[in-house]
């Protein structure tokens, strides 16, 4: 019985269907009767050509011509014919003894995904009650990307994915509906094949799940709303995002094989100033100087321009070094993946490959991923199903550090990349400035590489006590290895020439581990159905690291593979912690007729986490539906094809944090007696036994309907969550010896909506048309924060009334002109420098002036993708959009806001001069002569952006080709990512956050490493 | 087939149920493998010496320096006589242009790690008479933790005045959590009674490893008294006295010494001798001090071979004319310079700066060679400890011999002629002004203008009140910078609090 369950699944998929159908249909035995029709549009009237008919029981069939006439010889004139045609109702006729036989075919109903993978089950979808939103297996080969949050991106409603750099290993930022906690985690929980992936976040801000690869992966469900995640109770806030893994191949064996190449370029260049403009900037400050600071001692910028490596004897420049294109270049990646799958109806495998190597538009940047995975599953008796997977990842990424990236920026044109003589220039190279090291020179010389080995496991027993029971029992673990080695060269500027070279090993190890056991009932009285679950699982995660240093290298040779030989061995360093939960769940569906369904589900979590007072919690939620088109008053009508009505409501938890917060932790200090280290041990953490679990309440009312056989379909969402016992560290007299301690204080609410659109226009086999459209719009605000004090960390506030990640800062109002003298004198400033107002109106400019900016998270966001097929030709054009997402361009700080000590933005030649008083830039001066620098509305901009995210043109085979060649599929493909963006940030792109912190979206440092537009190539073999 | 299946059920049953019961508590407590707590800790003499250890890293927090400044710099700025060119440290900036407001990362900088170190005092000297061990190391190592206790105390009430006195370990419940402000006479009260029973814990009279010793101790003590002779305690003579007897008992205890040349000031191998009674301490491998060596070069003018030149911190061209003619303070890479040489080419030196940029604790072989300073900080040093003995026994009787005696070793060394003859009032302000040209930019200056208030006229060569002075870039000292505003974030954080008036 059980078996036929898990056919059905495979079976019902009509692709599979069709593919058979193909083969046979061509084939024609026996040759006693003939009949003949025509086949017509029920709807229309018009012939349909192309239109399979089968003789039932026989593999004898035939295909309409193009007037929709066909002609068939059958065994017997008793026989049955089955008509189908891609997107119409496939009808059985009763020959009944005519030899015309005219059939009108009407449209089938368009299926949407029939089974989805929700926490710890598989679900119909018409049985659901929650907000699921699912990604399928030809979304996935629609966009060939090297990670799996860039599948993620745009694809269903309420996701938001910043792409937030165009390293080759660059961790995206997720938020499902908006971000719950300030403290914690707002990162999705993870799930491969019933595993859970390592929460807490690696090293460089990296995820367990970016070193997946996406090229094994059957589909993704994410899970939305309280109903669907509160099975995950405490690790269920931030959304779950599930995912399946390709499976072996129960109809015998396949290879499949996919691999693509790509050429990708920096998308786009900033304007910095050239060397002309670089030195008149230099000459004009040197001349305002006796303004600004008329006691100080300046330079002549003109005596200094006599070096002759950089000057010629009229002190003109001999170089005009443009830095991004030294940094920037053509690179070209490719990606690899074979597969071997195969078994029969007890026992079915597959071994999954995949390679990718990947170049980063920044010379010297680069990753390499190998991947490998082993899956098995069997039917050992009849009462027994087990079966496993084991998968393994290496990654290897090498990364550009911040010095590379800010001296794209900041690097004098003026000066060559090396001089003839093959020694490499710098910007200390010119006298008076502020230095930084050669942006080349820095990215080859200062190495940096993360290594991780991403290992994942489960093994499963199922045993069906009866049709009714069975218990599934799984252990799992996902272990993970990571390594960031770095090598910083002995004769290195600003980073490791003074250390003679500089070596470290930072080792990272996290073990989770899970245990779990599921007892599955359903049944089925009447028009009663009834699924019912209860479940327990123990979950450890354990984490080890350590870290080790040396400097002092008599050559560069040993990079950072002998720590041994250097001189000066640094004190190394070691941590470990640990967590457990314990939890036990329960999930009951009920469904009376497939009208009115209801699921209620509930889960107890332990954690070591919290304080033995409140060790434990429980997640309740509930939710009902009504599929209203069920009932009898729509059964008939002709446009509402599919029409239901969700309600949910429930709580999940979020007990992030990190391990042993509820203890008096004493931490290590450092003394120094004598030149050597005495340790010391004192205060570190505030106790607070009361530590306890976030909880996140949401309620989501949801519509899906459908028209005209679903050929459009519509799912709305409406939902409110609201976070309560927020996990703060509130700041405490400091006069306690701490700073902070961590408290359940605080609550704040999401409130969003999400539409997701999708019509079919045109359906036909030669013609498709298909218009995905989704858009989520989400409102975040604290509600509540200790005491109602603000939370500032560093360029943003968290402010009751605001949304979180709001920018804070000065408000910039231009610049003081000429007639402003007196005014400025208040503050004392001349004209020419900047003015901001004077909130508090004090006649003075300080901190107690800065107020709430704008936001870094997106108003609204979504997707529009089209698909378009033409018989085998199909054309995907993916545009992703964005409004109201604002950027905080910190890097205006050293680029525009000073000159003269290093390269500036082009920007900086609209400053204040006498005759250019309208103004938001300062008039010239040297540095030392004093400016104003701050975070400001002046740095601000609206990032709202439209991008061309991909288009996608496949070919895929007929067949008929197919089988001269014995091959099973055969598709080949071109791709454009990110083949426009249109935005007015002038930075490299309005998907940016550089400081990884929690609330930091939009916050653009000089980190920022361009994103890539892609050109790709790819073919796609099955036998 | 029946049997096993109702084999295997019960198999899972048993297995449920032991998973379900079998302690959950015990798997669900874990303990932290990486640091102790409260609760598990001090049972051991080794704990006793690391919670003692602690107290001391906080000493270095004010210290050091980079683009954004340092908080030590914070006491120089507002006495006028410092001048900066890191423009964008504004901290600095807004204090040297008497503009100063409770936001200031400074005043946080000494409030917090001030009051961590005291946090730190306060367990030691709770928890390690607990501890089972030789009972005259216990005592020792109380001494240090009340020394350093007392010394984060003076700091405290002489910048911010009334503070909190919290004097016991705090917890969420304690009463103390929200303290509410001590007078001053109570939290010097406290400051000596710390220092009276670290005298008699046992300390060695000098310690060249650089913890607490019985002469930093007495040295210490002195100082206090000093300051509690004068404003805002107004001690008078009982002070003077006090603190007289206790600079004289490190100068008849022979331990220390005056250094012969200046340049021992800024060396590696005089830490915590000679001169040096009490240092914070800084080790290349350890702690370096680059920050320091960061502010005290001039701004981006490719002298050093550190990537930060930062101009933070020089001394104003009218304060470094108000030092006699002929001090050798004054003359070139003593206490100030005004050329080096350029990283490009050490043959080449540039002859003037622009500023006199300080070189009392420059380490020329970092900026040359190294790129790397273990250079200590001298809290306490012998020359102050006679330059406080000159002055008060010139209070208590006038200037004696012996006062005569003490400030003359300081001047000698600066190639000074000798004082002599002078009336009482005469020999108080030239001690006053001994202490500004010995003791300048070492976080003395701003305390001994706070205690007197009395601020030097550069241009005069006079010392005038303190509430009044004009500096000479313009700026008037006001009532209100008699203290710095207590920090914004602290009286957000603790309703207790009042702030100090002006601010």
């Amino acid at each position: 019985m059980k078996k036929e369950y898990y056919i059905k699944a495979i079976a019902s998929q009509p692709a599979a269907f069709l593919v058979i159908q193909l083969l046979f249909c061509s084939i024609a035995l026996g040759q006693e009767n003939t009949v003949t029709g025509i086949v017509t549009d029920a709807e229309s009237g018009g012939e349909l050509p192309g239109v399979n008919i089968t003789v039932q029981g026989t593999t004898i069939g035939a295909t309409t011509d193009l007037d929709g006439v066909y002609s068939l010889e059958v065994p017997s004139l008793d026989d049955t014919l089955i008509f189908s045609y891609v997107g119409y109702e496939t009808q059985e006729v009763a020959i009944g003894g005519r030899t015309t036989v005219n059939v009108s075919l009407g449209w089938a109903a368009i299926e949407r995904d029939d089974l989805v993978v929700v926490g710890y089950g598989v679900m119909q979808r018409s049985d659901m009650t929650g907000s699921v939103g699912s990604i399928s297996a030809e979304d996935i080969q629609d966009r060939s990307v090297g990670n799996v949050e860039q599948q993620l991106s745009g694809r269903i409603a309420g996701v938001d994915v910043a792409i937030n750099s165009g390293r080759p290993g660059g961790t995206p930022n997720i938020r499902i509906r908006g971000s719950t906690s300030v403290s914690n985690t707002n990162d999705p929980l993870y799930v491969v094949d019933g595993v859970m992936l390592n929460v807490e976040s690696l090293q460089r801000g990296t995820h367990a799940i970016s070193s997946i690869d996406p090229g094994s992966i059957e589909s993704i469900e994410v899970l939305k709303d309280a109903s669907a995640t509160a099975i995950y109770g405490a690790r269920g806030a931030n959304g779950v995002v599930l995912i399946t893994t390709k499976k072996g191949n129960q109809e015998g064996g396949r290879i499949t094989y996919d691999n693509n190449v790509s050429i990708s370029q920096a998308s786009k260049k900033i304007d910095v100033l050239n060397s002309e403009e670089f030195l008149m900037v230099e000459e004009i400050a040197y001349e305002n100087s006796s303004k600004f600071d008329p006691e100080g001692n300046y330079v002549d910028p003109l005596t200094k321009r006599n070096d002759p490596r950089l000057f010629d004897e009229s002190g003109n420049p001999l170089y005009d070094t443009d830095w991004q294109d030294v940094a920037f270049r053509n690179a070209v990646s490719h990606n690899h993946n074979l597969s071997f799958a195969g078994g029969d109806d007890n026992t079915s495998y597959g071994v999954y490959l995949g390679y990718r190597d990947e170049e980063g538009v920044m010379v010297e940047s680069w990753l390499n991923r190998y991947s490998a995975r082993f899956v098995l599953d069997s039917e050992i008796n009849d009462w027994l199903t087990a079966g496993g997977s084991i998968s393994y990842n290496n990654q290897t990424e090498k990364e550009l550090e911040g010095w590379s990236m800010r001296m794209l920026y900041e690097s004098l044109p003026i000066i060559p990349v090396k001089y003839p003589d093959g020694t490499w220039a710098g910007n200390e190279d010119y006298p008076g400035m502020e230095g930084g090291p050669n942006q080349r020179r820095v990215s080859e010389e200062n190495i940096y590489n993360l290594d991780t080995q991403n290992s994942l496991a489960n093994i499963y027993t199922n045993i069906f006590f009866s049709e009714k029971l069975d218990l599934r029992t799984m252990i799992a673990g996902n272990i993970i290895n990571q390594r960031v080695n770095r090598y910083s060269g002995r004769t290195l500027p600003y980073l490791s020439r003074g250390a003679e070279g500089i070596a470290s090993i930072n080792n990272l190890r996290r073990n989770n581990y899970q245990f779990e056991n599921l007892l599955n009932y359903r049944t089925q009285v009447e028009e009663h159905s009834l699924t019912a679950l209860l479940g327990q699982s123990i979950q450890t995660a354990n984490s080890f690291s350590a870290y080790s240093e040396s400097q002092g290298f008599m050559d560069d040779y040993f990079l950072y593979n002998n720590l041994g030989v250097g001189s000066n061995p640094r004190p190394g360093g070691s941590s470990a912690s640990e967590y457990t939960l314990a939890s036990f769940f329960s999930r009951v569906n009920y469904n009376y007729n497939q009208k009115y369904l209801l699921t209620v589900t509930g889960r107890v979590d332990g954690s070591s986490k919290f304080g033995i007072e409140n060790r434990y919690a429980f997640f309740p939620s509930a939710a009902a539906a009504w599929t209203v088109s069920e009932e009898e008053f729509l059964q008939e009508s002709s446009s509402v094809s599919d029409l239901k009505l969700r309600f949910s409501w429930g709580q999940t938890g979020n007990s992030e944090i990190s391990n042993y917060q509820g203890d008096a932790g004493l931490g290590s200090y450092t003394s120094i007696f004598g030149g050597s280290r005495a340790v010391g041990v004192g205060v570190s953490r505030l106790a607070n036994p009361d530590l306890r679990w976030e909880v996140n309440t949401q309620v989501d009312f949801g519509l899906e309907v459908g028209f005209f056989e679903n050929r459009i379909a519509l799912e709305a969402d409406i939902y409110r969550r609201v976070s309560d016992d927020m996990l703060l560290n509130r700041p405490v007299p400091r006069t306690s010896g701490y700073a902070t301690v961590t408290q359940n204080i605080g609550s704040m609410e999401n409130r969003g909506v999400e539409l997701a659109l999708t019509t079919f226009n045109i359906n036909t086999p030669d013609y498709f048309w298909t218009t995905n459209f989704n858009v989520s719009l989400n409102k975040n605000e604290v509600l509540s924060l200790h005491g109602g004090s603000d939370i500032v960390q560093g360029a943003t506030i968290i402010r009751e009334g605001l949304p979180v990640n709001t920018f804070y800062g000065y408000d910039h109002l231009g610049t003081w002109n000429s007639d402003e003298t007196d005014a400025a004198a208040i503050y004392n400033r001349l004209p020419g420098d900047i003015k901001y107002r004077d909130v508090d109106g004090d006649g003075a400019i300080n901190q107690r002036d800065r107020v709430p900016l704008g936001n870094g998270m997106a108003d609204a966001f979504g997707s529009l993708i089209n698909t378009v097929s033409y018989k085998n030709v199909e054309l995907m054009v993916d545009i992703q959009f964005s409004v109201g997402n604002n950027i905080m361009w910190a890097a205006k700080h050293s680029t525009e806001d000073r000159q003269g000590i290093a390269n500036s933005l082009g920007s900086v030649l609209n400053a204040w001069t006498p005759d250019n008083q309208d103004t938001p830039i300062a008039q010239f001066r040297p540095v030392s002569a004093g400016y104003d620098t701050n975070t400001d509305s002046h740095r601000e901009y609206d990032g709202s952006f439209i991008r061309g995210r991909n288009l996608s043109l496949s070919y895929n085979f007929s067949p008929r080709i197919l089988n001269t060649i014995n091959l099973s599929s055969l598709r080949v493909y071109a791709q454009a990512q990110n083949f426009f963006t249109s935005t007015s940030f002038p930075g490299y792109d309005p998907e940016v956050s550089t400081s990884g912190g929690q609330f930091t979206q939009g916050y653009a440092q000089y980190f920022e490493y361009p994103k890539p537009r892609v050109f790709m190539l790819g073919t796609s073999i099955s036998l | 087939m029946k049997n096993t299946k109702k084999q295997t059920k019960h198999l899972i049953i048993c297995w449920v149920i032991l998973i379900f019961a079998s302690g959950c508590e015990d798997f669900l407590t874990q303990t932290d493998p990486t640091s102790f707590t409260m609760n598990n800790y001090y049972t051991q003499p080794e704990h006793a010496e690391s919670a003692v250890n602690a107290i001391y890293q906080d000493l270095r927090a004010v210290r050091g320096g980079g683009f954004n400044g340092a908080a030590w710099m914070m006491t120089e700025f507002q006495t006028g006589l410092a001048n900066t060119e890191l423009g964008q440290a504004d901290n600095s900036i807004i204090i040297r242009n008497l503009q100063n407001n409770s936001d200031n990362g400074y005043g946080n900088s000494y409030w917090n790690s001030h009051y961590q170190g005291i946090a730190n005092a306060n367990v030691a000297i709770e928890n390690i008479p607990n501890v089972e061990m030789n009972e005259d190391q216990k005592n020792r190592l109380l001494g240090e933790a009340r020394f350093l206790r007392a010394l984060y105390y003076y700091n405290l009430v002489r910048l911010f005045g009334e503070i909190p006195l919290v004097l016991e370990p705090i917890n969420l419940n304690s009463d103390d959590f929200y303290p509410e402000q001590a007078s001053i006479a109570d939290i010097y009260d406290a400051i000596v009674a710390d220092l009276i029973w670290s005298e008699t814990s046992g300390l060695p009279s000098i310690d060249e490893n650089g913890k607490v010793s019985l002469g930093a101790t007495k040295s210490l003590l002195s100082s206090v008294y000093l300051t509690m002779a004068g404003f805002p305690l107004n001690g008078g003579s009982t002070y003077y006295e006090l603190a007289r007897d206790k600079a004289e008992e490190v100068m008849i205890s022979d331990d220390y010494y005056l250094f012969d040349s200046y340049a021992d000031l800024r060396s590696n191998e005089t830490k915590n001798i000679g001169e040096h009674i009490f240092m914070v301490q800084f080790d290349r491998n350890i702690s370096n001090h680059n920050g320091l060596q960061y502010v005290l070069i001039p701004y981006n003018q490719g002298v050093s071979l550190y990537s930060a030149e930062t101009g933070g911190i020089f001394a104003q061209r009218e304060f470094v004319e108000s030092y006699e003619e002929g001090d050798k303070r004054t003359e070139e890479k003593q206490f100030y310079y005004r050329s080096f040489t350029t990283v490009a080419d050490r043959s080449v030196t540039i002859d003037d700066l622009g500023g006199w940029y300080i070189y009392k604790w420059m380490d020329p072989e970092a900026h040359v060679t190294t790129a790397m300073s273990d250079l200590n900080w001298p809290e306490l040093r012998y020359a102050e400890i006679l330059l406080i003995y000159a002055e008060a026994a010139n209070e208590v009787d006038g200037p004696t011999g012996a006062a005569y005696e003490a400030v003359n070793a300081v001047r000698t060394r600066a190639e000074l002629p000798d004082l002599s003859g002078l009336s009482q009032e005469e020999f108080r302000e030239a001690i006053w002004k001994e202490r500004f040209h010995e003791l300048s930019f070492e976080n003395k200056t701003w305390y001994d203008m706070v205690r007197l208030r009395k601020a030097l006229n550069t241009n005069t060569g006079e010392f005038e009140d303190y509430v009044g002075h004009t500096f000479v870039y313009g700026p008037t000292l006001q009532e209100r910078e008699l203290l710095f505003p207590i920090p914004a974030n602290e009286i957000r954080n603790n309703e207790n609090l009042t702030q100090n008036p002006g601010y």
